[in-house]
């Protein structure tokens, strides 16, 4: 197509500047956008176990089971939705374990004080906020890499959460303020239907609104969006404290449920929710990666220990099948891309 | 008729190294300026501080006249000032038309992305720029080098401004879109718009400038007018072999040209 084109203040009239595209890298590849295989990939992935888990026991494809599974997923599911966020914005968080014990440790100090419960909750999550700031600043502020910065509050905070309570767990019992973490809705948990509005309404937040676009604009080239006026660092600030505010919300949730906050509560889930988040097709140098790919990195970890509990594996076993899960899932990532890391 | 834009005085530092001490610049509409430097002469320097990237450490700046201050791209941008950054500033994993409006997306309610507006908008300015690409939905990733630039001009097209930074845009590309790209540069000129140009390619340089400006660690060396210079003159400016134009190598009381905003 070459010859004039419209009459606008630019009439730029010589042939095409360009040629077509080829995909450089993968010619073969018969999707041009990167992402495609992702989330096929593991629904086919997630598809074949439960197959094998429905042969494997009778008990596995009922319904029962299923809200089982959603249940268990809940509240890890959670802090997994605000780390696909932040990883898709170049971020990252290893602290969220932490931050969702102290913000349980102190509402239940707080509930305990005589408190009144809601009170007790926002102000528990105003505290998360708080330490949401803390790494947000050492982060955007003092530069220090993500990575580090979280190790180090990850410490503090657990620390913390240990040293305000002795190294005790706190008692709240079983009261009103429970229906949060057990409390059922149309026979479906109350953290379940909490973790679908929020799953929900991130996928629309990171599709439609342009902060979803921003973040993830940030995470594929942050210099070029300072470049154009985008507000790197004020957008980052926001989400970290967005990631611990939903890690507080975890965090009370689960001491809801148990009715005990536990200074150890959550330790070493952190792991197991980055697991299911790069699982998801989340890349660690950021810009890509889909909430509902975490969503089903979620239900494949899910599955794989909801059928070795209804099988008898012993559960150790776990531990070693998500972690080859993860290997093969992101080394097939990476061999497709023609190599990501090197 | 007062410069478009003018700078007096602008001087940066990274740290103890200087980037750029007491240099002024007019731009006059209509005008192609080449500004040409050794590698550290300061030419990016300069467009970043123009484009809002850098803030100056010195210096004032006034559009048409008027005192102005450029703090962030925001301002440039609301200026006026449109970029081509030497880096492009594209982000791969981002398809071409959210590239093309990054940092203005149209949005509805304020806070709701309105993409198919975008991607007509971009469909649109593509087809106007004579610039083919399979989609604006593909991401800038899977583009080549050429393909890439032409969707950095693209954006700083978008952008509308009158003042157009263009950072070794055509680096990347063949002798045929270099030729493209240089006819863009006379089409908005011959709409009033202003352009600098950095670029190491000094063979036709003479042909699209107006004014041949040369920075040399971080001074105005030389401003002249491209039809009383030779590419020799321009040479020696750019390796030190001719003497500055300006009496202690550019300080900002010499000024320019004929006489300051101020």
């Amino acid at each position: 197509m070459s010859g004039g084109s419209g009459s606008g203040a630019l009439n730029w009239s010589m042939g095409p500047l360009l040629l077509p595209p080829e995909d450089r890298k993968n010619p073969w590849w018969p999707f041009k956008r990167l992402n495609d295989w992702t989330i096929p990939g593991l629904l086919i992935a997630l598809g074949a176990l439960v197959i094998y888990s429905w042969q494997r026991s009778p008990h596995f494809f009922t319904v029962n089971n299923f809200v089982n599974i959603g249940n268990a997923l809940s509240i890890r599911g959670l802090m997994a939705v605000g780390l696909t966020v932040l990883l898709i914005s170049g971020g990252l968080d290893l602290s969220i374990a932490a931050v969702a014990a102290f913000t349980g440790m102190f509402a239940a100090m707080m509930i305990n004080a005589g408190v009144n419960g809601a009170v007790a909750g926002l102000v528990a999550l105003a505290c998360a906020a708080v330490m949401g700031l803390i790494n947000a600043f050492i982060i955007v502020r003092l530069r220090v890499n993500p990575i580090i910065a979280t190790l180090g509050t990850l410490l503090l905070f657990r620390g913390l959460a240990y040293v305000v309570s002795e190294g005790d767990n706190i008692v709240i019992g079983v009261n009103a303020w429970s229906t949060f973490g057990r409390g059922e809705a149309l026979g479906i948990k109350v953290t379940l239907w909490v973790f679908a509005g929020v799953l929900l309404a991130g996928m629309w937040f990171m599709r439609h609104s342009f902060l979803g676009n921003y973040l993830y604009a940030i995470g594929g080239n942050a210099s070029a969006c300072r470049n154009v006026g985008v507000k790197v660092d004020r957008i980052r600030m926001w989400s970290y404290v967005a990631m611990a505010i939903l890690s507080g919300i975890a965090g009370i949730a689960l001491m809801s449920r148990g009715g005990t906050a536990q200074p150890a509560a959550f330790e070493g889930a952190e792991l197991d929710i980055i697991t299911a988040v790069f699982l998801g097709g989340v890349a660690l140098t950021g810009g890509r990666g889909s909430l509902f790919g975490t969503f089903l990195g979620l239900l494949i970890i899910g599955v794989i220990t909801n059928s070795f509990v209804l099988t008898n594996v012993q559960v150790y076993w776990q531990m070693v099948v998500r972690g080859i899960i993860l290997i093969l899932a992101v080394s097939i990532d990476s061999i497709r891309r023609g190599g990501g890391y090197r | 008729m007062p410069p478009l834009l003018s700078m007096t005085g602008v001087s940066k530092a990274f740290g103890h190294v200087v980037a750029l001490a007491g240099v002024d610049l007019e731009i006059q509409p209509g005008e192609v300026i080449g500004l040409l430097g050794d590698n550290g002469a300061g030419k990016s320097t300069l467009i970043k501080i123009l484009s809002g990237v850098y803030f100056a450490d010195e210096g004032s700046f006034a559009r048409d006249g008027e005192p102005v201050s450029i703090e962030d791209p925001n301002d440039a941008m609301a200026l006026g000032i449109a970029t081509v950054y030497q880096d492009l500033s594209l982000v791969e994993t981002r398809p071409v038309a959210h590239n093309i409006y990054l940092g203005r997306e149209p949005r509805r309610w304020g806070i709701v992305l309105n993409r198919r507006k975008m991607e007509r908008d971009a469909t649109e300015l593509l087809e106007r720029l004579n610039i083919t690409l399979p989609s604006v939905r593909v991401d800038v990733g899977v583009l080549s080098g050429g393909q890439r630039q032409a969707v950095a001009i693209s954006r700083a097209v978008a952008q509308g401004g009158d003042i157009l930074l263009l950072d070794e845009p055509t680096a990347s590309l063949g002798v045929e879109q270099t030729a493209q790209v240089h006819d863009l540069v006379v089409d908005m000129k011959s709409h009033g718009s202003a352009i600098v140009l950095i670029t190491h390619d000094l063979s036709d340089i003479l042909d699209i400038a107006d004014r041949i400006v040369v920075l040399r660690q971080g001074r105005l060396w030389a401003d002249s007018p491209s039809a009383a210079t030779t590419q020799t003159e321009i040479i020696g400016w750019i390796t030190g072999a001719l003497p500055s134009q300006f009496a202690n190598g550019g300080s900002s009381n010499d000024g320019s040209s004929n006489g300051g905003s101020s």
